[in-house]
């Protein structure tokens, strides 16, 4: 079986975020860099399913400049055999429809049985790629997936619905999924794992060889979202403060 | 222009989105046409064209028919864009048409400035604003972004049909453990967020709701991090709630949070940082550490 | 008269006595000899270990700790009693080398008698004394464990077997005396040199001279034969730490205290890291369950334990004995239970206590290794969430790295990155950093520097955290990793003097990074804010006030700082009350062991027990030296609902608040 598992490298998201120069992105000096985490549950998905195949060799890709080869590195470290890395330092310029054919194109030399992916990103957060890619692929999707088992070709997926609901969803493979919060817990790489990653194949490809598309959208600006008026900002000394609230929450509400 | 929009329908019952999209529209200034793979027995209650492909033949999820379907109106129609919600349905659908339309997608629309669509970015701390450059395009709208006015009138239903053809065998739906607590008939709710460190400080947050006379509720991360039941959880994968007072604590504000409460009447958040997105909705933002604050505001009202 | 007395009398020191006794002798001996080569061949089943560098200084520390009993008597009481009991036993036992000493060599050899006179007057009166304190402490020895029963001390059939050995052999011991001297000495002068001979030869006067004959002899190839008993049985029972305990005397570490090793994450052919079974850990750490009497004093100073967590670093110990020596294959993390390891907040208070110098610490690193490196698993959720924090943001708080240093805006502290010629760097610290509470720490300690005319720079964003939390959960690679940015950065900037306001980072800025090649000078803030008042660049007004005194586990046992926060406190106009548990007895806070970045799910809470203590001294403040402390007494304050009783400070803050004019 082959597995195929598309990573994104996003900031985290606790940090200080400035716009950069020309206002089209965020501003990438003195942000920390992480794996976006729906994809970690992707990873860590595509493991288990190797593990329970048993014959099975799972590819790890992700685009981006070179600082992306960590992600890579720390899904090769959880079990994937070997990493892809479409050397791309405009990355963050490209939109969906462009980020998803790349992939298709690399990933339509090999055929893949499963392809998971996360279900957005955590700082573009259009959750489209997946869908895109999968339809690119002719392959069937399901997306939003919180439980995913597998059994002679068929996988029977939950997809997380709005008020606690679920759908239960059977396909048979080659399929692609895309990954919500919770579908698992991800593993803490072991040492000796993280030790035999640094010695697996990790694959650099320029994008230059994968992209055949032009772009569908335009960023025009990019800002911070202005506060909005009437939002009244408390602080000081916190009996003070706990007592001017009161007074505000009998005035303006019926509560008290 | 021309928009096509797309209702969802749930459970055996038309779900409330499609007014938020006629709202939408509306705002747009654009003509609206609706589609929805529903029952001719609960049609949304507004004038104007529904394309009604029937439910019972084609089921509730299935993704391949549905796009079918749509594509087959969008021929019919030719509306500039299609639209739906940004909800489980639409994310798992829209991409599908707009890939179909060789169309560009723009996801989570909360505002329309001069002609570009805004979004948000990187847990709603930024803002984009976007424009397709390709002749059709495919939107979804954030939940709770643009408020339905009061819905009324009776459309006009074209019927569809199409081959139901479609490789994902939808089994059935589950529900996570109800029972206890209904938020969305709570008056009053205190939420409880990542900031409030451990699932010890959970009692501080109760107590509170207690001396207020309302209910506990959390955000995903407090649920998942196994502090708060699951039926406590406020947000688009929770509940959705719309009490007269929400009090949100140690909550960021997190797009998928804010989803399940923007509906609330009156809103106080409590945090240490001022630029937590949550203070987009709230109308006080109490800047303080909660687990010093929440104790004292606690006494107080107990004293009242 | 002539004050001496015949040996062997009634005995006869011929070929059938001394062949038999001499004979047997070194059957006793060689049985000892094997039992203990075959407990050699189960510690050998460990990783190697050197510890013989500077044997001549290993041998004092021996002599002195084994001769002395300074361990021991650091507890009184049992400590007491066992101490005595010691060195009159031993007083028997060179008296008993003495005689055959004579017996055997200097008199047939060169006709030598030494036992004769006022020596001798004083070898019989030393000997009795010797013996009477023997028994009396042996007995006191029984009362306690048979019928006190102190809490947490287990009696097994060893205990039995070893005290009723002892007083027979003590007891036989004044009959044989009794007997002869009712024979040879009632009446002359020099029965007053062994009075408690006297008393029993007193009591058998009426037996009659044959009588008394058989009652000797018998008696002493009794007494013979038990003393071969208890030889014979040393290695098999719990004697054997009359050897083994001694012997972890010379073996002891020659490091840092609560050093850990810093294993070579390079090796390529390392497939294990971290201890899973008996074989991974070192022949010492088998051999420290040789040593171990079941003491409890370890148990009884372990925090966790005093909370009612799964923990006892005693059962640790023994459990690793009983897997090496019993079932070897079995997993050594099953047998000691995760949640025990998991508990220690690697304070010391059982290493520091152990009167056989076992350590303790470094066996739970060990399997805490195991855990981490090898299986992925932490305490908790919460944990590994720290842990992801600190790969992606360098702190464990989920704080954005590049806001690092903003606490410091305004305050008269320079970054390094822009202003590298400073008088020392200011190793902040996590907590320092980003957490409220504690930036009102690194205020003080920086306005405190700029009153005694110190220039400050801080490393900001390029800091990391130290790696000590990491580290102690078992996290080496982690470790590894924050403490080479860390050094890297330093080394860029040449620094010459460090100063830390939390323990933890200097404990390990200052001695473990040392293994990873990094030797800068580090302080603590109380060793360097004592120094510059000492010298009188830092001048402090005194404004009295009363409170207590936390010694934190990393500045008191692991670096023996006690003095310099007392000359501080006494500066600043303090009236010290101490608690009962202070110094080297004091109290964990709760936080170690990486323990700060876990919940406290089981037991009680550590930090509510230490406040309380605090609180016991009717003192309104309680003061100590370290973010973790701090932390911990904050929410120990609520938790003990002793909010407005008792405010918990760092020393910093009340210096910085009597800074003078």
């Amino acid at each position: 079986m082959k597995i195929l598992v598309c990573i994104k490298q996003v900031p985290d998201m606790e940090s200080k975020f400035r716009i950069n120069g020309a206002g089209t992105w965020y501003d990438e000096s003195d942000l920390a860099w992480r794996i976006n985490e729906y994809d970690e549950y992707a990873v860590e998905q595509g493991v288990r399913l190797k593990e329970q195949v048993g014959e099975a060799e799972m590819v790890v890709l992700s685009i981006g400049p070179d600082r992306v080869k960590e992600v890579i590195k720390k899904a090769l470290a959880m079990g994937g055999d070997r990493g892809v890395h479409v050397k791309d330092d405009a990355a963050f310029a490209k939109d969906s429809f462009e980020i998803a054919s790349i992939v298709a194109e690399y990933a339509q030399k090999e055929s893949f049985d499963v392809i998971f992916t996360g279900m957005q990103s955590q700082d573009r957060a259009s959750a489209q790629v997946g869908v895109f890619l999968a339809e690119m692929l002719g392959l069937p999707s399901v997306t939003t997936i919180v439980d995913f088992s597998y059994a002679d070709g068929t996988v029977t997926a939950s997809r997380e619905l709005e008020g606690g609901l679920k759908a239960v969803v059977k396909v048979a493979t080659p399929a692609l999924f895309t990954c919500q919060l919770g579908l698992n817990t991800p593993r803490y790489p072991t040492l000796p794992n993280i030790m035999k990653a640094k010695k697996k194949e990790l694959l650099t490809v320029e994008v230059a060889e994968l992209l055949k598309v032009d772009e569908r959208l335009e960023t025009s600006r990019v800002y911070f979202p202005e506060r909005k008026g009437g939002g009244l900002v408390l602080e000081g000394d916190v009996g003070e403060v706990a007592d001017r609230l009161i007074a505000i929450l009998k005035e303006k509400t019926t509560v008290l | 222009m021309k928009t096509l929009l797309v209702g969802e329908y749930r459970k055996g019952q038309l779900r409330d989105s499609c007014y938020e999209l006629l709202a939408f529209a509306e705002k747009l200034g654009a003509e609206s046409t609706l589609f929805l793979v529903g029952s001719p027995t609960d049609l949304p209650r507004t004038g104007g064209k529904l394309y009604l492909a029937d439910v019972a033949k084609y089921g509730e999820f299935n993704p391949e028919a549905h796009k079918q379907l749509l594509l087959d109106v969008v021929a019919r129609e030719k509306p500039d864009a299609v639209v739906f919600s940004h909800s489980s349905y639409g994310w798992d659908l829209a991409p599908r048409v707009a890939l179909a339309l060789k169309a560009a997608q723009i996801s989570e629309v909360v505002d329309v400035v001069d002609g570009s669509f805004v979004v948000p970015s990187c847990n709603s701390k930024l803002r984009r604003e976007v424009k397709a450059n390709t002749a059709v395009s495919v939107i979804t709208v954030q939940v709770g972004a643009f408020n339905p006015g009061q819905p009324a009138g009776t459309p006009t239903v074209v019927a569809l049909d199409t081959e139901a053809v479609g490789a994902l065998e939808f089994v059935g739906y589950e529900t996570a453990e109800k029972g206890g607590v209904d938020l969305t008939k709570a008056e009053i709710i205190v939420s409880a967020g990542r900031g409030i460190g451990k699932k010890d400080n959970v009692e501080l947050i109760a107590r509170l709701a207690e001396a207020l006379g309302g209910e506990y509720a959390a955000s995903r991360p407090v649920v998942d991090a196994e502090w708060v039941e699951h039926n406590r959880q406020v947000g688009s994968t929770g509940q959705s709630v719309s009490p007269k007072l929400y009090l949100a604590c140690g909550i960021s504000g997190a797009v998928q949070h804010l989803a399940g409460m923007k509906r609330s009447e009156y809103v106080v958040a409590i945090n240490t940082d001022r630029d937590a997105p949550i203070g987009e909705v709230a109308d006080v933002l109490v800047i303080a550490d909660l687990l010093q604050f929440v104790p004292v505001l606690t006494e107080k009202i107990k004293a009242l | 008269m002539e004050f001496a007395r015949e040996i062997y009398w009634n005995i006869g020191h011929d070929a059938p006595v001394l062949l038999p006794m001499y004979l047997l002798s070194l059957a006793a001996m060689a049985i000892a000899g094997w039992g203990f080569w075959l407990r050699i061949r189960v510690y050998r089943q460990g990783k190697p270990a050197v510890r013989t560098a500077d044997p001549a200084g290993r041998l004092a520390l021996l002599l002195k700790d084994a001769l002395g009993q300074v361990k021991v008597l650091r507890v009184p009481g049992a400590g007491t009693a066992h101490a005595l009991f010691f060195w009159g036993f031993a007083l028997l036992f060179i008296g008993t080398l003495l005689i055959m000493a004579q017996a055997d060599f200097t008199d047939p050899l060169f006709g030598l008698r030494f036992l004769k006179g006022n020596f001798y007057k004083a070898f019989s009166l030393v000997l009795d004394l010797a013996g009477a304190v023997s028994i009396v402490m042996l007995l006191g020895l029984l009362v306690r464990r048979f019928i006190v029963r102190p809490a947490g001390l287990e009696t097994k059939r060893d205990d039995v077997v070893m005290h009723a050995l002892l007083l027979l052999i003590l007891a036989t011991g004044f009959v044989i005396e009794g007997a002869r001297m009712a024979v040879t000495e009632l009446g002359t002068p020099l029965a007053s040199w062994s009075p408690v001979g006297l008393v029993f030869a007193q009591t058998f006067a009426g037996l009659g001279e044959e009588g008394l004959k058989t009652l000797h002899v018998g008696t002493w190839w009794l007494h013979f034969a038990l003393v071969l008993g208890f030889i014979g049985l040393i290695p098999f029972t719990k004697f054997r730490h009359i050897f083994t305990t001694p012997a972890n005397y010379f073996l002891v570490d020659d490091g840092p205290k609560g050093r850990l090793s810093t294993l070579d994450l390079e090796d390529d052919t390392a497939e294990s890291f971290g201890a899973a079974h008996v074989s991974d850990l070192s022949w010492k750490d088998i051999f420290d369950a040789d040593a171990c009497t079941q003491c409890k004093r370890c148990q009884d100073r372990c925090p966790a334990h005093n909370t009612d967590k799964p923990l006892s670093p005693m059962k640790i110990v023994n459990q690793i004995g009983e897997l090496a020596f019993g079932s070897p294959g079995n997993s050594l993390i099953d047998t000691c239970q995760k949640e025990a390891l998991w508990a220690c907040t690697t304070c010391l208070a059982c290493q520091d206590i152990c009167p056989a110098s076992i350590e303790h610490v470094s066996k739970i690193v060990d399997m805490r290794r195991h855990l981490v490196l090898m299986e992925g698993e932490f305490p908790g959720e919460e944990v590994t969430g720290a842990v992801d924090a600190l790969e992606v943001n360098g702190n464990p708080l989920g704080m954005g790295y590049a806001s690092r240093g903003d606490w410091a805006a305004g305050l008269p502290v320079v970054i390094l990155a822009e202003d590298a010629e400073v008088d020392i760097l200011y190793f902040v610290g996590c907590y320092a950093s980003f957490d409220k509470r504690n930036q009102a720490v690194a205020r003080s300690f920086v306005q405190l520097c700029a009153a005694a005319g110190v220039k400050v720079g801080i490393l900001g964003k390029e800091e990391k955290c130290c790696g000590e939390p990491v580290r102690k959960l078992g996290n080496e690679y982690l470790y590894q990793s924050l403490a080479a940015g860390n050094i890297e950065q330093m080394q860029n900037y040449g620094v010459k003097k460090i100063v830390t306001t939390c323990p933890h980072c200097f404990n390990t800025l200052s001695r473990d990074y040392r293994d990873l090649g990094f030797a800068v000078e580090v302080e603590h803030y109380t060793v360097f804010l004592e120094g510059l008042v000492e010298s009188g660049r830092l001048k402090l007004q005194t404004e009295p006030f009363s409170a207590t005194y936390h010694d934190s586990c990393t500045l008191g046992r692991y670096n023996d700082i006690y003095g310099s926060p007392r000359a501080l406190l006494e500066a600043a106009g303090c009236q010290l009350v101490e608690m009962d548990r202070h110094r080297a007895e004091s109290f964990c806070c709760g936080a170690g062991g990486g323990r700060i970045l876990a919940e406290e799910k089981l037991g009680s809470r550590i930090s509510v027990k230490r406040v309380q203590m605090a609180a016991e001294t009717a003192a309104p403040m309680l003061v100590s030296n370290c973010p973790f402390c701090l932390t911990m007494f904050e929410d120990g304050v609520k938790g003990a609902e002793l909010d407005g009783r008792l405010i918990a400070k760092d020393l910093a803050e009340l210096l910085a608040a009597r800074i003078q004019p």
